[in-house]
């Protein structure tokens, strides 16, 4: 039924993950304020479009189970049961299910029944709670099984109510019905015409006899000509059953004076209500056995009885890989069966690839600029052309005019585009009000979360990518920031800790805060979990400065126990990994029983980074300018050979490993010599190195262009990107750099 | 000259999937998104040969919205099918006694729908 | 390597097969020798352009290109070939083509014709001994008096530059 609506899956999961945040959000604020009317209606309506559309797409799933949710929303807006926090959790823990649910829809995957159906036990149980007996009954009805069956039989019996019963074609008999219809006054009020009524019967069959009763029309004088005073009797031969029949009246029925008797016996008529259960029946096996996957050839054997399921998992065992058996057989060596392999797993990923569409809803009046401003692009486009047609030395200052015109042109466009991927961030810090909430339940802390800045808009895929690490800040924060309610009140603070989000502009990049008003981080702790860990040594002076980046030293924690929130040691390193993949930073400021406050730096946009272009013989390079730290001229006896770690440099006191790029990229530099040279001091994950140079040639932004797209990643290389001069420029990875230089130069091949 | 059916639903793939139906048997849609929308657009002097309206949407719901229909002379008798997602007796009731044509229970199927719009939309 | 052999040849009785649906080739020289590709897997042919040279690749791979703002890597298949590399004259082309949703240009020294190859005049590759891998050949096809070394670009790829990026990835 849902195939002709396939076509709008992609705009369901879309509108359903908006809806789910929706209800999360609301169920969380529900929470205080209990009595809040138009928020319960608020998400009523959000579960019941899921509902709608999951069905009418085939989800059926999905709508069952939001239709539990929705059935106990219904009894809470209603206020036969009361807001409760049981209440809230339930629907929380049920939200959470209905995720995974639409989740499994989107990627046609199973869902673990075990989570599913105690929910919806559950749901069960508290919607009956209060119930009307009568209602009752409906709602055993709905929740008795949980096969897919269910819904498809409810919407079977849907399809019955409706103007055309399933057995209708299968009763060749030919029934004869008189018909009585008086119908109410206000017909014409409903937008209903009689004559669609007569019209619809013509087409079941004939009708014949038809009589006006007229008797009810009052005097002229004091008629209402909006009021529907007649009457009708007919008489209809038709092969559709009296369901049928009564059909056609379905939308008046109840509120006309209807009879419909048929003449013939009452045999027939009872033999056809019989047929069309047996047909509805039928439709349901049908359906219900649609949905399931064909079975595995073992599985019938053993049901059949033809073989035991310990011969069967016996045979499976000896089973073997259609590689090895080719391999055993010499009909293929293992290189090719591996070369196979690797092709079937790219077209795998490639196949995940595909599904994975993702869309954006752009603001209409974004589109309407950005169209303005090609129109101008084209106009300026087209004078230049013109002029470079007859073209004189004389009109070099409209030349240049013009080229300034197209210029800003460009930037504006590029501005604009860039826009369109620009989504509030907002839509991250979303999930957060809940996470805290259930942080809080579970750390025994009182916890309140303040979000600003939510308006800050940034690259949709920066906003994917940052959601992961700032939800293991905001439970590092709730777990280890904050301290426990006596322990707060024992320091003079408030007993409830606030935890604090916030975004904002600065230059061309977004920060986000992430502050506490806990304990603060303690340095003695940090020093000595370190040395324990071997991170430092005892000898080691180190500034506070130097002390709090080693949280994010990989297997770091000082929690004292090991909660189910944080602190198993993971978590800070890949905080920080994940935003310097993006291009961004992390920072600390603490201040010990005041707080901490994480800022994280990140470009707006992905596809666009700032670098500084560089030269090494004949080749230009570009350095992502966040990882630049600075660049030196080093006098001569700066630089060091160290046994066994190569050259080091002195930078003020500190050493730093030193690369020669020329020797990592197999390159014929200009200079060899590291005092004539350049030496950019970088910065990756905490770690300094520095890469010898020729030339700086100076910044600029730079596209970032995919070198995987058609070939494959190159180590020390980020990606590529176009220059100036139409050629391809490589932009260099600080970390690969890093790798290879440790793994002692490039391995050529 | 195709007839114009007005679909109103909060839920845009709904709007969408009404339409699509709608459309690929011939008649030509006029969308809105909620109760209000519906009325401004009918106010201006939009006339359908039907609506088509959900029942639960934010600013203004079906059931009043039927109502203000049945107040605009031009609208008065114009066919009105609600989208219901049960058969809840309750609310169907509610919107016959605003004035509401019929019904039309989610999910259907585009023949489904076809036939019961017939029902109501003289040709 | 008897059997391996043998599997190489089946394959490429197979290929054959799928090629020859395609019937046309665009036939480029290398040296002396004529070679051909598959016109369908061909996407336009450019004049040579400076690339940019990849670090830490092996020679065979010139470096890339910017093709219409796609970074696209260039093979030199003479250096593919074991041949000796020459210098460039204004003959010297790059043929852009598809290899498995992925777009590489091939440097070759001239391109030739477009020619009409049917199925029968297309026989299995022979061993060229140690100079040509027979494997990245679809077969030797023949148009009049020409003889035309046919292409397995897929093969080419495979054998080549993506055994090494599989290895990579598998690190």
């Amino acid at each position: 039924m849902s195939d002709d609506f396939a076509q709008f899956n992609a705009a369901f999961f879309e509108e359903a993950a908006e809806h789910m945040t929706v209800i999360e959000a609301g169920l969380l604020d529900l929470e205080q304020r209990p009595a809040d009317l138009d928020l319960l209606n608020k998400i009523f309506r959000s579960a019941h479009s899921i509902k709608g559309v999951a069905g009418m797409l085939g989800f059926t799933a999905v709508a069952q189970f939001t239709h539990k949710m929705e059935t106990l929303l219904d009894q809470l807006r209603n206020g036969r049961i009361a807001v409760t926090q049981p209440m809230t959790d339930l629907l929380l823990k049920s939200t959470d299910c209905l995720k995974a649910l639409i989740e499994s829809a989107q990627n046609e995957t199973t869902v673990d029944e075990a989570m599913v159906h105690p929910l919806e036990v559950q749901l069960a149980e508290a919607s009956t709670v209060g119930i009307k007996v009568k209602d009752e009954a409906t709602v055993e009805k709905v929740t008795g099984s949980s096969s897919p069956a269910a819904l498809t039989s409810t919407s079977a019996a849907h399809s019955a109510t409706g103007p055309l019963p399933l057995a209708a074609s299968l009763s060749p008999a030919v029934h004869h019905f008189a018909i009585a219809w008086t119908p109410p006054a206000f017909l014409f009020q409903r937008g209903l015409d009689p004559q669609q009524i007569f019209k619809e019967l013509g087409d079941l069959g004939t009708v014949s006899g038809v009589q006006l009763d007229s008797s009810h029309l009052p005097d002229p004088v004091g008629m209402d000509p909006e009021q529907c005073y007649l009457a009708w009797t007919l008489s209809l031969e038709t092969t559709k059953s009296k369901e049928v029949v009564e059909g056609v009246f379905e939308f008046i029925r109840e509120d006309s004076t209807l009879t419909i008797e048929e003449r013939e016996t009452l045999d027939v008529k009872r033999e056809t209500q019989n047929e069309r259960r047996t047909t509805n029946d039928v439709s349901r096996e049908t359906c219900a056995a649609e949905g399931d996957e064909p079975k595995p050839l073992g599985e019938i054997l053993i049901e059949s009885g033809v073989v035991s399921r310990e011969t069967l998992d016996h045979a499976l065992a000896q089973q073997k890989r259609v590689g090895e058996i080719l391999v055993e057989q010499h009909a293929a060596t293992p290189q090719q069966i591996s070369q196979a392999l690797q092709k079937q797993q790219e077209s795998v990923t490639h196949a995940k690839k595909g599904t994975d569409t993702a869309s954006i809803r752009v603001d209409t009046a974004k589109i309407d600029k950005l169209i303005n401003l090609v129109g101008e692009l084209v106009i300026t486009q087209s004078m230049l052309s013109d002029l470079s047609t007859r073209f004189e030395m004389s009109q070099l200052s409209v030349l240049l005019e013009r080229v300034a015109q197209l210029e800003r042109n460009t930037r504006e466009i590029q501005e604009r585009v860039m826009g369109i991927r620009m989504l509030p961030i907002g839509s991250a810090f979303n999930r957060f009000p809940r996470l805290v909430r259930d942080l809080s339940g579970k750390a025994g802390k009182k916890i309140q979360l303040v979000l600003s800045g939510e308006e800050t808009e940034l690259d949709k895929t920066v906003i994917e990518s940052i959601t992961d690490p700032l939800t293991h800040l905001v439970r590092n924060s709730a777990d280890h920031g904050l301290e426990q309610p006596e322990e707060r009140l024992a320091s003079g603070k408030d007993e409830q800790g606030t935890i604090h989000l916030n975004a904002f502009h600065e230059g061309g990049n977004i920060c986000i805060t992430v502050a506490d008003d806990g304990r603060g981080l303690n340095r003695d702790k940090i020093l000595a979990k370190a040395i324990k860990s071997g991170l430092i040594s005892e000898q080691d002076k180190l500034t506070d400065d130097q002390i709090w980046p080693l949280i994010f030293k990989p297997g770091f924690s000082t929690a004292e126990k090991v909660t189910d929130l944080s602190g198993r040691g993971v978590g800070m390193d890949v905080v920080k990994r994940n935003i310097e993949s993006l291009g961004g930073t992390v920072s600390i400021k603490t201040v010990l029983g005041k707080g901490t406050t994480f800022t994280l730096k990140l470009p707006l946009t992905l596809a666009i980074i700032e670098g500084m272009t560089i030269r090494v013989g004949h080749e230009t390079y570009i350095l992502p300018m966040l990882s630049i730290v600075e660049s030196i001229q080093p006098k001569a006896d700066t630089v060091k050979t160290v046994v066994g770690k190569g050259e080091v440099m002195n930078v003020r006191g500190t050493y730093h490993p030193m690369m020669r790029l020329y020797e990592v990229f197999d390159l014929e530099p200009e200079y060899k010599d590291p005092t004539k040279a350049i030496l950019m001091v970088l910065e990756t994950e905490g770690e300094r190195v520095a890469v010898m140079v020729d030339e700086i040639l100076g910044q600029q932004q730079v596209v970032i262009k995919s070198m995987e797209q058609n070939f494959r990643k190159i180590e020390g290389i980020a990606g590529a990107t176009i220059l100036g001069d139409g050629t391809v420029g490589f932009i260099l990875d600080v970390r690969g750099l890093l790798e290879l230089a440790r793994q002692g130069g490039p391995v050529t091949v | 000259m195709p007839q114009t059916v007005m679909v109103v639903d909060d839920s845009k793939t709904m709007r969408d999937m009404v339409t699509f139906t709608l459309t690929c048997a011939g008649y030509q849609v006029v969308q809105a998104g909620d109760g209000k929308e519906a009325v401004s657009k009918l106010s201006n002097g939009s006339k359908p040969s039907l609506v088509v309206t959900d029942l639960n949407m934010p600013e203004m719901d079906g059931i009043a919205l039927i109502k203000e229909i049945r107040k605009m002379p031009a609208l008065k008798f114009t066919p009105i099918l609600m989208l219901t997602t049960e058969s809840s007796d309750e609310r169907k009731s509610e919107g016959k006694a605003a004035g509401a044509t019929g019904w039309i229970v989610k999910p259907f199927n585009p023949e489904q729908f076809i036939k019961i719009l017939k029902k109501v939309l003289p040709a | 390597m008897a059997t391996a052999v043998a599997i190489a040849t089946k394959e490429s009785a197979q290929q054959i097969g799928i090629d020859a649906d395609g019937n046309q080739f665009l036939t480029f020289q290398l040296g002396d020798e004529l070679y051909g590709v598959d016109i369908l897997r061909v996407q336009e042919i450019k004049g040579y352009t400076a690339v940019t040279k990849i670090p830490n690749t092996p020679d065979y791979i010139k470096g890339v290109m910017n093709l219409r703002g796609t970074i696209v890597p260039i093979v030199e298949l003479r250096t593919t070939f074991g041949m000796p590399t020459i210098e460039y004259t204004m003959f010297t082309v790059i043929v852009v083509v598809v290899v498995r949703d992925r777009i590489m240009g091939l440097v070759v020294d001239s391109v030739s014709d477009v020619l009409n190859i049917s199925k029968k005049d297309i026989q299995p590759p022979p061993d060229f001994g140690a100079k040509v891998d027979v494997s990245v050949l679809n077969g030797i096809g023949k148009s009049g008096d020409k003889l035309v070394a046919l292409l397995n670009i897929d093969r080419l790829l495979t054998e080549g530059e993506m055994r090494e990026a599989a290895a990579v990835a598998s690190v």
